[in-house]
C-alpha cells in the first residue's frame, strides 16, 4: 500500500504531459520518456530514483508569491530592486468640453517573463471619477467589461483566472484609489487594460483646473484603525504595491498625456504646474502634450487655463438617460462685498494650525509645509488669535489654548516651526480632535473659527477623519492643504466638504506664496451662507443634498435629476447682510452624455457622508450605492468591472504566478527616511500590534487526491506489458 | 539451465505481469475501501452518539467519528472522522485539527478526496441545504453561500466568530490527475430560518 502511494504520487507529470497541447521542450521529453517511465515505476527501485525528477517539474512556482504579512504599514520595507515580471506603460487621453472632462485610461500589461502571470495594478485616479467602462484587449481581440456586484466579479475573475481563461478586473479601494487586475497573461504577451471615466473639472476664481494623480503614496495605517478582519484586509489592499528602489537607478510605469481641450471659450493663462508640455492649436480649442512623451508615474500632473474674456458664471448641461432628465449647473456668484469698499471689515479670527511632519513629509514635502506656514503666521493681526498643532505618531501643542498674534507670539510660532523634522508615523485623528477642541479663549459670535491643515494625507483611515469631523466641528471650519507631488485628493475634498472649507494644493515650494496668499484671502473673507435653491414647474432630486457655504471665487455645482426638463433653478443666498439671487432657465442647457454618471457619482458622495455620520445604517448605505453602481454602470465600494475571456489560454497544469506590481516613490519623497529611523521603527512597531489583532486563521488544506483511477489504468497498462513479454518470450521457446 | 535473454524477458514480464495486477487492484481498491469504511462508521457513529464517547470503527483505527454530513438532494451522506491523517482521509471526510468543532461557533474546515468522498462538491449550488450533525447527533441546517477556487497555502478562515460555518475543501480542478496547490472550497453557514424544526429532530 506504501510503494504503492509512492508511485502514484510520482507519476503525476507523465500523463498531464500527455494530456497537453506539448508545445514546450520539457512535455515533449516527458512523452519520449513516458514508455520507459511507465516500465520503471512497476519496479520499486525505478520509483524511489523517478520520484526527485518528477517533484521537480511539479512544483508549483507560484508558492513563493502573495503579499508577506507584518509588513503592514509599509508592506514592503525594503525597495523592490527585482525587474517585475510584468512592465507597464500607462496612456491617458483627455477630452476636455466646457467643464466637463472624459479620461481614457490605456494600461498595457507585457509579460517579459517565461511564466504565466497574474499581475494587479495599483493606480490613482481624480476623487471624483466616475468610472464606467473596461475593455480588456488581446491581441485583435476586444472584450468588453461588465459591471458586477464587488464579490459576484471577484469570484468571476478568479474563476476565469482558475480556468486558465484571460480576465480583467477594476476594483475601487477608495473614492480616487483603484487596483487593476490582469490574470493569465502568458509569456512575452501584451494585454491592454482600458478604462474610461468623467469627471467635472474644478473651478476656483475663474481659473479651471484639471488634476490627474499618476502614483498611489505610501499609506500609514494606524493600528487603531485595524477593527476587524474587513479592516485589515483593506489595510493590506492599501499598501500591497512594492517601491521601487531609488537605488535601481531608473524609475518605472512610464506614462503619456494628451489633452484635447475645447474649454467654449478662447483659454487663457494656459499652464501645466509639475509637467513640461507642448501646446497646439487655434480658436478655443488646443491640444496639449508632454514635451518629453514619456514621465514616470511619480507626481500629479496639472492642467490649467482661464478664459481671454470674462469669466464664465455660469454653465448648464442636461441629458437623457433611462427615461429621466439630468442636469448639470455650475454658478459663480459675483464677488460681493459685504462691508464698505476695499478695506471691508474682517471679522477676528481664531487660527488652528495643524502641520503634518510624520516620514511620509520627509524631503521636500516639509520645506513647503514649513514655508506655508510661516507665510501664514505673517498674515495674523493682533486681534487675531492663533496656535500650532504638530503631529506624527506623537502630539505638540506649542500652547496650551490657543493665544493672541502678538509679535512676540509670532516670533516664537516661526521658530518653532523652523525646528520641525519630518520622522515617524502618521496619526492625524488625535491632531484633528485636538484641533476642534473650542476652549472657548475667543468671543464665539464675534470670531471666525478656522483649522487649516498642511499635510499629504498619507493614511489610511479617512473614514474616521471625517466621521470626526462630522461629528464635531461645532463652530470650527477645515481647510485643507495638500502638500507634495501625489497629495491624498479625496482626504483633502472631503475633509474640506465636511468641514464647509476649501481645499488648495502645493506641489512645490515655488507656489508657496501665490497658493497660501489666494488661500488666506478667500478664507479672510465672509462665505456666502444659507444658500437655498427653488425650482418653479417640477420636482428635482439634488445633490449634494446639503448645501455648501462658498467661499469668493468659488462656483456652487449641481446636479439634479428629474422627470421632465423644464422650468427655472433659483438659487440665493446671503454674503453678511447682502443677499445674492440667480435664475437659471433650464432649457438653455447644451447637451453632454456626462451628465446622468456625474449625478450618481455625487448621490453616492452623499450616501458615504451619511453612512459615516450615521444618518444611515452602514449596510442600507452599502445597498443603495451598489443599485446606483449597477444602474449606472459605475465602479464603487460596491460594484466592479469584470472582463473574462470565453477560451481558455493558459495550457491545463502551466502554473500562475502572482504578482503586485512595484510603483515609484512620489517625486520629492526620502526614501531613506521613509524606510528607516522612527518611521519604519512606527511601522514596525505597528505590525507588532497588528499581529495581535490578527483575527484570521491560516490553514493548510489537505492534498485530496486518491488518483486511484490512474493508479488503476498504470497497473492495468503494466500488466499489458508484462502479458506482451510474455507471449514474445514463449514464441522464441517455440522456435 | 543457461540464463538466456527469453528467461530475463519472462522473468520481466511475470514480474511486470504481477505487479501491475497489484498496482491495479490497490487503485480499484480505494473507492471500494472507501464505501466500506463509511458503512463501519456509520455504526461507529451511532454508538458514539449513544454513549457520549467517540467509538473506533475498527480494531486498533486512530481515527473516530466526529459527526455527519448529508445532502439530501444529491443522496448523499457520510461520516466526518477527526485527525486529518492520511487513514482518516481514506476511509471518509475528515474535520483539519485547528478548525471549529462541527456545531460549535465559527469555521469547521472539513477536507475529503475529489474522486471520492467529495466528488459530489462539484454538484453543489448555492442554497442548497446541508444537514450536519456533530458529535451529539443533533442534525443543522447549513445552507451554501459560496464555492471558491483558492491556493492551498492561503485559505485563512476569521476566528473569533459567532457564525457557525462550514468550509468543505478538495482538490481542484476535478478532472485533473496531478496534484495541484488549488482547492475547491464550498462555504455554508447555519441557517436560523430552518433552525427550529430542525431542532425537532434528532439521529437515532
Amino acid at each position: 500500500m506504501t510503494l504503492a502511494y509512492t508511485i502514484s504520487s510520482s507519476i503525476l507529470l507523465g500523463p498531464n504531459a500527455m494530456g497537453s497541447t506539448g508545445s514546450t521542450p520539457k512535455a515533449r521529453i516527458a512523452r519520449r520518456l513516458l514508455p520507459l517511465a511507465a516500465i520503471m515505476l512497476a519496479l520499486p527501485a525505478g520509483a524511489v530514483l523517478a520520484a526527485p525528477a518528477f517533484a521537480m517539474q511539479a512544483a508549483d512556482i507560484s508558492d513563493d508569491t502573495g503579499p508577506q504579512s507584518g509588513t503592514l504599514m509599509l508592506m514592503h520595507k525594503d525597495g523592490s530592486s527585482a525587474v517585475p515580471a510584468v512592465q507597464l506603460g500607462t496612456d491617458m487621453d483627455v477630452t476636455v468640453t466646457g467643464n466637463i472632462a472624459r479620461v481614457r485610461v490605456t494600461q498595457a500589461f507585457r509579460n517579459v517573463s517565461a511564466d504565466w502571470m497574474e499581475a494587479t495594478y495599483l493606480y490613482p485616479l481624480p476623487e471624483d471619477a466616475a468610472v464606467d467602462s473596461l475593455k480588456m484587449t488581446v491581441g485583435n481581440r476586444v472584450i468588453i467589461g461588465k459591471i458586477k456586484k464587488r464579490e459576484e466579479a471577484r469570484e468571476i475573475y478568479e474563476e476565469a483566472m482558475a480556468e486558465g481563461k484571460k480576465a480583467g478586473l477594476v476594483e475601487q479601494l477608495r473614492p480616487n484609489m483603484f487596483t487593476n487586475s490582469v490574470a493569465n497573461i502568458g509569456p512575452g504577451e501584451t494585454v491592454l487594460i482600458v478604462i474610461e471615466y468623467q469627471m467635472p473639472l474644478r473651478q476656483l476664481d475663474g481659473t479651471f483646473s484639471l488634476r490627474l494623480p499618476l502614483v498611489v503614496a505610501p499609506r500609514y495605517v494606524p493600528p487603531s484603525s485595524i477593527t476587524g478582519p474587513a479592516a485589515l484586509d483593506d489595510a493590506k489592499a492599501i499598501v500591497s504595491a512594492p517601491l521601487v528602489d531609488p537605488k535601481r537607478g531608473s524609475k518605472t510605469n512610464p506614462v503619456s498625456i494628451s489633452v484635447h481641450l475645447d474649454p467654449g471659450f478662447v483659454p487663457a493663462n494656459l499652464d501645466s504646474a509639475y509637467h513640461k508640455v507642448n501646446i497646439d492649436g487655434k480658436g478655443s480649442k488646443r491640444t496639449v502634450k508632454l514635451a518629453q512623451g514619456q514621465v514616470p508615474a511619480d507626481k500629479d500632473f496639472e492642467l490649467s487655463w482661464r478664459s481671454a474674456t470674462a469669466d464664465p458664471a455660469l454653465s448648464l448641461y442636461k441629458q437623457q438617460f433611462d427615461g429621466s432628465y439630468y442636469v448639470m449647473a455650475s454658478l459663480t456668484p459675483p464677488a460681493i462685498d459685504a462691508g464698505s469698499g476695499k478695506n471691508s471689515f474682517i471679522p477676528p479670527r481664531e487660527m488652528v494650525f495643524v502641520i503634518d511632519n510624520s516620514g511620509s513629509m520627509s524631503g521636500t514635502s516639509m520645506d513647503e509645509a514649513k514655508k506655508s506656514l510661516i507665510h501664514a503666521l505673517s498674515t495674523l493681526r493682533p486681534q487675531d488669535h492663533f496656535n500650532i498643532i504638530r503631529f506624527d505618531d506623537t502630539l505638540t501643542q506649542l500652547f496650551d489654548a490657543s493665544v493672541p498674534a502678538s509679535a512676540d507670539r509670532i516670533v516664537e510660532a516661526k521658530a518653532y516651526t523652523e525646528t520641525l523634522e519630518a520622522n515617524g508615523g502618521t496619526e492625524m485623528l488625535p491632531a484633528l480632535i485636538a484641533a476642534l477642541k473650542d476652549d472657548g479663549v475667543t468671543d464665539r459670535a464675534a470670531t471666525l473659527r478656522q483649522v487649516i491643515f498642511l499635510t499629504d494625507g498619507s493614511i489610511s483611515n479617512e473614514a474616521e477623519m471625517l466621521t470626526a469631523i462630522g461629528a464635531d466641528k461645532g463652530n470650527s471650519r477645515v481647510f485643507m492643504v495638500g502638500i507634495g507631488s501625489a497629495p491624498n485628493g479625496y482626504l483633502m475634498s472631503r475633509m474640506a466638504t465636511m468641514g464647509r472649507g476649501i481645499y488648495t494644493n502645493i506641489g512645490d515650494a515655488a507656489e508657496v506664496t501665490a497658493k497660501m496668499t489666494k488661500l488666506l484671502d478667500m478664507l479672510s473673507r465672509p462665505a456666502m451662507q444659507d444658500l437655498k435653491v427653488s425650482i418653479a414647474g417640477n420636482s428635482f432630486d439634488l445633490t449634494p443634498s446639503t448645501l455648501p457655504d462658498l467661499y469668493a471665487g468659488e462656483p456652487l455645482v449641481l446636479l439634479g435629476r428629474s422627470d421632465r426638463l423644464e422650468g427655472q433653478v433659483t438659487v440665493s443666498g446671503h454674503i453678511g447682510k447682502v443677499n445674492w439671487t440667480r435664475t437659471v432657465d433650464l432649457s438653455s442647457a447644451s447637451e453632454s452624455p456626462a451628465v446622468a454618471k456625474l449625478w450618481a457619482r455625487r448621490r453616492i458622495d452623499d450616501i458615504e457622508a451619511d453612512s459615516l455620520l450615521g444618518k444611515i445604517e452602514y449596510e442600507a448605505g452599502e445597498a443603495q450605492i451598489a443599485e446606483l453602481g449597477l444602474r449606472y454602470s459605475l465602479v464603487t465600494s460596491q460594484t466592479s468591472l469584470v472582463a473574462v475571456e470565453e477560451a481558455r489560454s493558459r495550457p491545463e497544469g502551466q502554473p500562475l504566478r502572482e504578482e503586485d506590481l512595484p510603483i515609484n516613490l512620489p517625486d520629492g519623497w526620502d526614501f531613506d527616511a521613509l524606510l528607516g529611523g522612527e518611521t519604519a521603527a512606527a511601522a514596525i512597531a505597528n505590525e507588532a500590534h497588528l499581529a495581535q489583532l490578527r483575527t484570521d486563521k491560516k490553514f493548510q488544506l489537505p492534498q485530496t487526491a486518491t488518483n486511484y483511477a490512474l493508479r488503476l489504468l498504470l497497473g492495468l497498462f503494466a500488466f499489458g506489458l508484462g502479458l506482451i513479454g510474455l507471449t514474445l518470450s514463449r514464441r522464441k521457446k517455440e522456435v | 539451465m543457461k540464463i538466456t535473454i527469453r528467461t530475463i524477458t519472462f522473468a520481466a514480464s511475470i514480474a511486470l505481469c504481477t505487479t501491475g495486477l497489484a498496482v491495479a487492484a490497490s487503485g480499484a481498491a480505494v473507492p471500494i475501501k472507501a464505501k466500506m469504511a463509511q458503512a463501519l462508521l456509520e455504526n461507529a457513529y451511532a454508538k458514539s452518539v449513544r454513549s457520549g464517547e467517540p467509538q473506533k470503527p475498527w480494531p486498533g483505527a486512530d481515527i473516530a467519528p466526529v459527526g455527519k454530513i448529508s445532502l439530501p438532494r444529491l443522496g448523499v451522506s457520510e461520516i466526518i472522522l477527526d485527525s486529518g491523517s492520511n487513514e482518516a482521509m481514506r476511509a471518509g471526510p475528515t474535520l483539519v485539527p485547528g478548525s471549529a468543532e462541527i456545531g460549535a461557533p465559527g469555521t469547521s474546515v472539513i477536507a475529503a478526496h475529489r474522486d471520492t468522498h467529495f466528488a459530489f462538491l462539484k454538484e453543489v449550488q448555492v442554497g442548497d441545504i446541508f444537514e450536519v450533525a456533530g458529535r451529539d447527533g443533533m442534525k443543522m441546517p447549513y445552507r451554501v453561500t459560496s464555492m471558491k477556487v483558492v491556493h492551498a497555502d492561503r485559505f485563512t478562515v476569521e476566528t473569533g466568530m459567532t457564525q457557525n460555518e462550514l468550509a468543505l475543501s478538495t482538490c481542484y480542478p476535478f478532472g485533473s490527475v496531478r496534484g495541484g496547490k488549488q482547492r475547491y472550497v464550498v462555504r455554508a453557514v447555519l441557517d436560523a430560518s430552518h433552525m427550529a424544526e430542525a431542532a425537532e429532530q434528532v439521529t437515532e
